[in-house]
């Protein structure tokens, strides 16, 4: 059997940088022995499969953007056995990847249109693949007016820091919208959960998509309010999460109806998942 | 039998119109003539779903569990075995007294599925089965049928303690089926005693290692009353995933162990074995070790009595070393 | 090319000796009253009238559980070895319900990602089909679009005719197996061979009394396109048990799990092992949160996949009629009475 063309094999690779992004959450630049991303090709949004040997494989989403030439990365919560084991990792450590996985953001199909992002704590992760391709100097001339609204618990949930306060502010028509979900001493920043801030700051739907990422509360007031303000469920995309095993549409568990979210998503469009049974 | 199935199907249209219950579980007609379902009659006007026969194999208590948060009061059909079951579980208070009206029957003997179809020729309806100690007899359209009780007693039958409901509210059916051979004796797990190890060893490897760990035997069993499984737990994972002997043998003897005093040799455990494992003989050697160390009865046999590994004594044998 | 040939029963036994000096024998054994599909030495122990094996045959491509990797930790790096793949093999004695079966799998694990494991042992495996000698009373692949002597699906198919077997060779790796071992073998004809496929066929199906009632799937399959939430799935939930029989004794079924069992944190290996939608913690998240949280949502899903999901994604249905779980579910959720009801709430709407 050779081992570069089996799908549930990982490839080995190794940690070059870590970085505290929260209390629980840390991202990890990732490359392949001898540097670089390898044959290891993805797309805004796709995933992969994450593993220690001997400890477990999870699905996690890409967050560098495909832009990056030399490595990959990946954020991550501590939020089971594997995360806690891959956050005692350190720089030179090995990790397995497979993939990329699921289909990706469609970026050719939001080319000439603003574009509004809306992301709730952790999850801003898988959008950060699209903001930084987007905001790339080479891509940025194909794009509109950018906004992002995030909001986190505290400040200290606030992800991607230095993009989210120094590089995304600096670039052209790009506004950034951060909120805290309660006041706290030495934040002079707005507060107010993310749908609400959406339902302050309403953004006009034209010529513009909606994608958003957060936790599912979250998500269900931010679609409400989205359709007030007059969003085409075409118009509005979001990723969905599911357990899974396998990654390649085998093992089961992660369908919605006759949908793979590992195969079909993580990336829907409201019409697509109004269509869906409500079973996720 | 029909006058069974006619006092279930009153006395729960009676308890269900009154309020005095808000469902009753009982036996529903199954896919063909030798099979039975379980059903959960919630209005009066279904109780012509509920029958009675010598198919009525399941044991009903294990949906006490299931149903233990259900606002309202439950009926529920149980058989002479099955009713040391609801005795178990009010003994570990999985069930409350009051809210359970318990439907006696005494039981008729039951019966395998699969011989008795076998008996019967293809396109006739059975009518009405019998069992006595002459044999059983299937009335079908086509005519009756008789076969004999080796061939389509289930096997607890004829180990039979007491076809009669050692609890019950109402109690149904004149007299149970009571084999004239009955075999109380426990000679099927002292033969294996008897067996040199490796034999021993060798009979269970050649069982367990066809187990699918599809957990049907902890599913239907009214004993396995956990909330969360170890064998279900991923974080920690006790018990490999993996199937194989050595984490299937793991299985059986650690389920054994937790069911022992609780395990009311009910038998669904064995009757629910898509692999045919003899599953009884192991709790049955516990029942047995319990009966002849402590002198205790059979679980599930007296409400009264404390359960004979809930309780110490200075009596007992492990007092004396 | 397809050839038409006889064989007796002796020169069967025969035949499928010669066959194990180059390829590993999987076929129905009986053993303490069950029949399992397994590695066979010995072709004089093999059972040519069982009716249903215990487990489908789907094991030898996709066994219970299966080692994906083997792992050792040396100076902070990891070496990862996958298992060596098995020799050639002839899988002997598979039913047409199981045939089918087979072919419906192969999109599953054959699909944007070959699944090596599945596929490796699928292609080094020659496929013996066996025509059925009785109909049981759990069977209705008659009522699935199959039957008790359709070949689809094999490179030999036997049809049983009075003691002895005529074969067809339907693929060139099965014309050629013949033909290599031509000894063993006398001519027949297409004429021949289709008379007794008909005539047997008439025969057979005289047998069951199994469930009175047509089905059609295509009607269940538009009712159930457009309804999702009906009682129906609810009342059907009380008594399952929520055990794993169906879903491992289904021929279809290909859900599994993988876990990592490390013997230190210096070695250890990636097994997968067949899993169930109808166990509760299938779909349950590392934060809590479960997609399929009772066992409604569970029962709903496995039928749906048998009669929506899997047509949806590879035109074919997901059960091919073999009985299996109509004959061990302890608590008679019968797929047979489920289309009918299914039909009948359709008729209703």
């Amino acid at each position: 059997m050779s081992n570069c063309q089996n799908p549930i094999l990982p490839r080995m690779a190794f940690i070059t940088n870590i970085i505290d992004e929260t209390s629980d959450t840390k991202t990890f630049k990732v490359e392949f022995e001898g540097g670089g991303k390898g044959n290891f090709l993805h797309e805004p949004g796709q995933c992969a499969m994450l593993s220690i040997p001997g400890v477990g494989e999870a699905m996690i989403s890409i967050t560098s953007s495909p832009t990056y030439k030399d490595f990959l990365e990946f954020t991550i919560k501590r939020v089971g056995r594997l995360t806690n084991v891959i956050h005692q990792l350190e720089v030179g450590d090995q990790i397995g990847i497979r993939g990329p996985y699921g289909n990706n953001f469609p970026y050719k199909l939001l080319e000439g249109k603003d574009i509004l992002f809306i992301a709730g704590g952790f999850a801003l992760a898988p959008l950060r693949s699209l903001i930084n391709y987007v905001l790339d100097d080479e891509h940025r001339k194909d794009y509109g007016k950018v906004d992002i609204i995030y909001g986190a618990r505290s400040v200290d949930d606030l992800c991607f820091k230095r993009e989210l306060f120094e590089n995304w502010p600096k670039r052209q028509d790009t506004q950034i919208y951060t909120t805290i979900d309660r006041a706290e001493e030495g934040w002079d920043g707005h507060v107010a959960f993310v749908p609400t801030y959406l339902e302050e700051l309403q953004p006009s739907p034209e010529n513009k998509y909606a994608l958003t990422c957060g936790p599912p509360i979250m998500i269900k007031f931010v679609l409400q309010n989205l359709q007030k303000l007059g969003y085409q469920d075409d118009h509005v995309i979001t990723t969905l999460e599911m357990r899974m095993k396998c990654g390649i549409g085998k093992c089961g568990r992660c369908n919605i109806g006759s949908k793979y979210v590992c195969l079909d998503g993580p990336v829907f469009f409201l019409d697509q998942l109004k269509q869906l049974p409500q079973e996720y | 039998m029909k006058g069974i199935e006619e006092q279930i199907r009153a006395t729960s249209s009676q308890l269900l119109a009154a309020g005095d219950v808000q469902m009753v579980i009982g036996y529903g007609a199954g896919s063909d003539n030798t099979r039975t379902m379980p059903v959960f009659i919630k209005r009066a006007e279904d109780v012509g779903k509920l029958v009675f026969n010598p198919f009525c194999v399941s044991n009903l208590a294990n949906y006490l569990l299931q149903w233990n948060n259900f606002e309202g009061k439950i009926a529920i059909v149980v058989k002479g075995c099955d009713s040391r079951s609801i005795i178990r579980l009010l003994q570990d208070k999985q069930i409350e007294r009051e809210k359970i009206i318990v439907l006696g029957v005494n039981c008729p003997g039951q019966l395998k599925s699969g011989p008795a179809e076998a008996k019967i020729p293809v396109d006739a309806v059975l009518s009405e089965a019998t069992v006595d100690n002459a044999g059983i007899k299937l009335q079908t359209s086509s005519g009756p049928v008789t076969f004999s009780l080796e061939e389509g007693l289930l096997e607890k039958c004829r180990q039979c303690e007491s076809s009669r409901p050692v609890i019950s509210d109402y109690l149904f059916g004149e007299k149970g089926f009571e084999a004239d051979r009955a075999d109380l004796s426990f000679n099927d797990v002292a033969a294996l005693e008897d067996e040199p190890l490796e034999e021993k060893s060798k009979y269970w490897d050649k069982y367990f290692e066809r187990c699918l760990r599809c957990y049907a035997c902890r599913n239907s069993c009214p004993a396995c009353s956990c909330r969360e499984c170890v064998f279900d737990m991923v974080e920690p994972d006790w018990v490999a995933k993996t199937v194989n002997l050595s984490d299937n043998t793991a299985f059986h003897l650690i389920r054994a162990f937790h069911v022992a005093g609780r395990c009311t040799d009910c038998g669904e455990c064995e009757r629910v074995c898509p692999a045919e494992i003899p599953l009884r003989v192991l709790n049955r050697k516990i029942i047995k070790d319990i009966k002849e160390l402590f002198g205790a009865p059979m679980p599930g046999s007296d409400l009264e009595a404390l359960p004979v590994l809930s309780f110490y004594s200075l009596d007992d044998p492990e007092s004396q070393n | 090319m397809v050839v038409y040939k006889k064989i007796t029963r002796d020169n069967l036994v025969q035949f499928l000796q010669e066959l194990t000096k180059d390829r590993i024998l999987i076929a129905p054994v009986r053993e303490h009253e069950i029949v399992s599909f397994s590695p066979v030495a010995d072709a004089g122990q093999v059972d040519f009238s069982f009716q249903n094996s215990f487990v489908p045959p789907k094991s030898w491509f996709f066994p219970q559980s299966e080692q994906i990797f083997s792992f050792r930790l040396e100076e902070g790096k990891y070496e990862l070895s996958t298992p060596s793949l098995p020799r050639g093999a002839v899988l002997f004695g598979v039913h047409p319900c199981d045939l089918k079966s087979i072919l419906a799998l192969d999109p599953v694990f054959d699909g944007k990602f070959d699944d090596n494991y599945y596929c490796d042992r699928r292609k080094n495996t020659i496929i013996i089909g066996l025509g059925c000698q009785s109909v049981g009373r759990n069977c209705f692949c008659f009522k699935v679009g199959g039957g008790p002597l359709e070949s689809t699906g094999a490179d030999i198919f036997l049809t049983p005719a009075g003691g002895d077997f005529l074969a067809e060779g339907l693929t060139d790796q099965g014309t050629d197996l013949i033909n290599k071992h031509s000894r063993f073998f006398s001519d027949s004809s297409a004429e021949q061979i289709d008379k007794e496929k008909r005539e047997g066929t008439d025969r057979l199906l005289k047998q069951p009394a199994g469930l009175k009632g047509d089905f059609n799937l295509q009607k269940v399959k538009a009712f159930l396109d457009a309804n999702y939430e009906i009682p129906y799935w609810e009342e059907l939930s009380y008594r399952c048990l929520g055990c794993g029989i169906c879903t491992y004794l289904c021929p279809t079924c290909h859900c599994f799990d993988i876990n990592d069992y490390a013997r230190s944190g210096l070695e250890g290996e990636r097994i997968r092992c067949w899993d169930s939608c109808q166990f509760k913690d299938f779909t349950l998240m590392a934060g809590g949160h479960n997609p399929r949280p009772s066992k409604k949502e569970r029962v709903r899903n496995r039928f749906l996949h048998k009669f929506k999901y899997h047509e949806d994604r590879y035109g074919l249905f997901g059960c091919v009629g073999c009985g299996r779980c109509v004959q061990k579910c302890p608590v008679n959720i019968d797929p047979r009475k489920i289309i009918l009801d299914l039909q009948e709430v359709a008729g209703n709407e």
